[in-house]
């Protein structure tokens, strides 16, 4: 654990900081009872004609999607890749940057700017922000769903704030489950290994009447730590465990209502005090609205809680309430709208430690949000443009606007072109403003009190194709940042005292690469290539001299390739290969890295399988600077899942 | 790494209701279903001899305008033959492109306006397919009907007649005979 004497000037506070508050020194409708194309076959067209259909996946994508890098992943993909975890399942997503820092943290971003507390990424689950106001990133470890019951996650890369929140900067994660009807039935898996100690998860779907389909769950897991660099043990173990349930009533045709929530519970070990306790829950209601064929309302309320206590860091309790409404109306032939209000309260209490202090430690704060957004055809269903701003008041800045413009020109049925001009912004959180280290005066290092809002000016080009077996994808982008965090000495070149200030500016360019082949109807193939590119520099005046080292923690370039392939004898064999450029600022060197999976489903109702993780090595870094690296062991594990 | 000693089991929470597991719906994904009637629907129509003319011409399932189905269509086609005929999927963007075919899908938004896309077709021997409202009554031959989550066919008998095709009885006896004539 850092002794806040020895750590090392202001010019790598930031970049520790995370490391100190938050990481501890240190078939594709395949699952379920939805049938194959297989099976369908061998139907009689009056049995194809008593199936029960449904239509989630395949909805007509919006132009906000439609003109951007979107990525989607499956429940297949995900089933058949053996993630264990949602970080582990976004390490499909060839758009994302996914490093894992020790056993239970990860730095997960898009478009670069990663670290621990990445903060220009938006997440979402079931609707439901993924958030923590103290530094406007996401506490992975806490984050989970019964990745069964996942249909799909789309990851937009590049800016999404006009539609969705202020974090979504350099990209939106979307979390969606399936709805209760397509999960009906028993399903009991568990296994352990290696480095999963142990995991098991148990959901019951049923339904109320005709109308209300629910479904149940429990799951927990033990986690192995991880290991020194020396390969000692880190002390890092963990286990935790969750239920929840969602509910789906069809009130009539034109009003569906949906409740979902969960409850978790877990502890983490800490090497040099007590463990970490983490428990939380959240209750969502969703209310959609079916005005006319061309017009409809949804509304959303949620609530959301967190407990967090690091003994010898700190300690947080938070609520967040969150109210959402919706509308969409088709106005005359060419013109699509769709604009939205919504309130966020969020109560913040934070006990303060001997080594760090947010000041005040009670806050409570609010959002107000609206947007709207116009998708016009110019060309019906050749070429589509779309207008709109977000409008958002927030207590540390007020007012603040996100534009964007969107083209998509449909060149074939096969092939679109986009283009996107947006800005948005990644407002103020505590960890900028209200933090103070050590925990009481003379601070090192202090919030800025004024610190205002990082801006993004960002432009995409790109181009889609998708014909038969082949789906090919290519992003390319270039943006200009402002006002970027940084460490400002207050008597330079003394470096602390030093002061939170938005005294950096930078640019990013790059291009992402995806290519998705069907090579036969049992063989699949899919590879994405990433390239990145990040400069920052201070602004003239500034006394920084992190030189954006707290920001800038990216790989140049990503190279992932993954194999699904269907065995003779009810086998299944999956493989996926990373290489990993390395990270400059933090001397992680680069790697690559091989996740497998066999799976025997010797009858309908039972998956019996084998999964590797991280094979090529014994073990291996993936983030953070060398004083307060974990590195990251192979593992295996075994798997069985029943279906009833 | 340091063996340490167990904590807590991980639980399966056992969360099972006490009602038995009774046997449910099978369900499955609209247009996996609706790719299948399409695959399906060769077996059920006869199609003139001039449809066909080399012994090894392919039977065309197309698409026209956005392709609902993503790779559904190709998978459910696979490697299947129909009396020794290899399927081919076509994907169109408009009828001016569509030569060899045999049975067409319609999708959203030709298939609201069906007139034009009727017309270039000209009553060739072409089976025409939409889930398109109203398409049956406005001259299409078969139209996909989703009622209460469950797909229903209808059927347009005078412009299947009018293009030569010759419908099986076992898909009139489940279809919906939709007797007003074309527009």
């Amino acid at each position: 654990m850092a002794d806040p004497r020895t750590v090392a000037p202001a010019t790598s506070i930031l970049l520790t900081l995370g490391l100190i508050c938050f990481a501890e020194p240190g078939f594709a409708q395949q699952p379920d009872s939805s049938a194959s194309a297989e099976a369908l076959k061998k139907l009689s067209i009056e049995q194809l004609m008593n199936l029960e259909v449904t239509s989630v996946s395949r909805r007509p994508e919006r132009l906000a999607q439609a003109a951007s890098a979107i990525q989607v992943i499956t429940q297949q993909d995900i089933r058949r890749s053996g993630a264990s975890s949602l970080p582990e399942a976004l390490r499909l997503v060839t758009n994302l940057q996914v490093a894992q820092v020790n056993s239970r943290d990860w730095a997960i971003s898009a478009r670069g700017f990663n670290s621990t507390t990445a903060n220009k990424l938006l997440v979402l689950i079931d609707g439901r922000t993924v958030y923590t106001p103290l530094y406007s990133g996401v506490f992975w470890d806490v984050q989970d769903v019964p990745l069964g019951d996942v249909d799909r996650i789309e990851v937009i890369s590049g800016p999404g704030a006009t539609l969705w929140g202020a974090n979504a900067v350099n990209g939106v994660i979307n979390v969606i489950t399936k709805r209760a009807r397509e999960t009906q039935g028993l399903v009991v898996s568990g296994g352990g290994g290696t480095e999963l100690r142990g995991f098991g998860t148990t959901r019951y779907g049923g339904a109320l009447g005709s109308h209300v389909n629910y479904r149940i769950y429990g799951k927990g897991w033990a986690r192995e730590p991880s290991v020194l660099p020396g390969g000692q043990d880190a002390t890092d173990d963990w286990h935790m465990e969750q239920a929840g349930f969602r509910l789906d009533w069809d009130a009539s045709t034109i009003n569906q209502v949906t409740m979902q929530g969960d409850l978790y519970n877990g502890r983490i070990s800490q090497a040099t005090a007590g463990d970490i306790a983490v428990s939380g829950g959240n209750v969502v209601a969703k209310w959609s609205h079916t005005v006319s064929a061309n017009s409809a309302v949804t509304a959303q309320l949620y609530y959301d809680r967190t407990n967090r206590n690091i003994p010898g860091t700190f300690g947080e309790d938070l609520d967040i309430y969150d109210v959402d409404l919706q509308h969409a109306t088709r106005l005359g032939a060419r013109h699509d709208v769709v604009w939205g209000l919504g309130y966020r309260l969020i109560n913040d209490r934070v006990a303060n430690s001997a080594l760090l202090a947010f000041l005040p430690p009670h806050v409570t704060r609010q959002w107000f949000t609206g947007f709207v957004q116009d998708e016009i055809a110019l060309i019906p269903d050749r070429l589509h443009v779309a207008l709109g701003t977000k409008v958002e008041h927030n207590d540390y800045t007020g007012y603040e606007i996100q534009p964007s413009g969107r083209v998509s020109w449909r060149l074939s049925p096969s092939g679109t072109l986009w283009a996107a001009v947006a800005r948005a912004l990644r407002t103020p959180s505590r960890i900028d403003r209200e933090l103070f280290f050590p925990g009481q005066p003379p601070y090192l290092i202090a919030g800025g009190p004024g610190f205002h809002s990082e801006e993004e000016l960002a432009y995409e080009l790109g181009y889609r194709h998708q014909r038969g077996a082949l789906a090919l994808s290519v992003a390319t982008f270039y943006s200009r940042y402002h006002g970027l965090r940084s460490v400002e000495q207050v008597n330079p070149p003394t470096p602390s005292p030093a002061v939170i200030a938005n005294g950096q500016y930078g640019e990013s360019y790059g291009a992402e690469v995806t290519a998705d082949y069907l090579i036969t109807k049992g063989w699949r193939v899919r590879a994405g290539h990433t390239e990145l590119r990040i400069h920052i520099w201070p602004n003239p005046g500034s006394t920084d001299t992190t030189r954006g080292a707290s920001e800038s923690q990216t790989p140049d370039r990503q190279f992932f390739l993954f194999s699904s392939l269907d065995l003779p004898a009810h086998l299944r064999l999956d493989a996926g290969m990373r290489a990993i450029d390395d990270i400059t600022r933090q001397q992680v060197p680069g790697y690559a890295e091989l996740n497998a999976k066999l799976t025997w489903q010797p009858t309908p109702q039972l998956d019996l399988s084998l999964v590797g993780q991280n094979l090529l090595h014994d073990r291996h870094a993936e983030f953070g600077a060398p004083a307060t690296r974990r590195e990251i062991e192979r593992g295996v594990y075994g798997l069985v899942e029943w279906r009833f | 790494m340091l063996a340490r000693a167990p904590r807590a089991l991980p639980l399966a929470a056992l969360l099972v209701a006490g009602r038995g597991l009774a046997a449910q719906a099978v369900r499955a994904s609209e247009y996996d279903v609706k790719a299948v009637f399409l695959f399906n629907f060769a077996q059920f129509v006869e199609w003139p001899a001039e449809a066909f003319p080399e012994a090894d011409t392919p039977l065309v399932i197309g698409v026209l305008g956005d392709d609902p189905f993503g790779r559904v269509l190709d998978q459910t086609v696979g490697d299947e033959r129909l009396g020794g005929r290899r399927f081919q999927i076509r994907r169109y963007h408009s009828v001016d492109e569509i030569k060899t075919c045999h049975i067409l899908f319609v999708s959203r938004p030709e298939g609201d306006r069906p007139q034009s896309v009727l017309a270039g077709l000209k009553n060739r021997p072409i089976l025409t397919v939409s889930d398109a409202d109203g398409f049956a009554e406005r001259g299409g031959m078969i139209r996909f009907v989703t009622d209460r989550s469950r797909i229903r066919l209808q059927l347009n008998l005078a412009a299947t007649e009018a293009a030569h095709l010759t419908i099986s009885s076992k898909l009139l006896r489940v279809a919906e005979i939709i007797t007003r004539p074309g527009p």
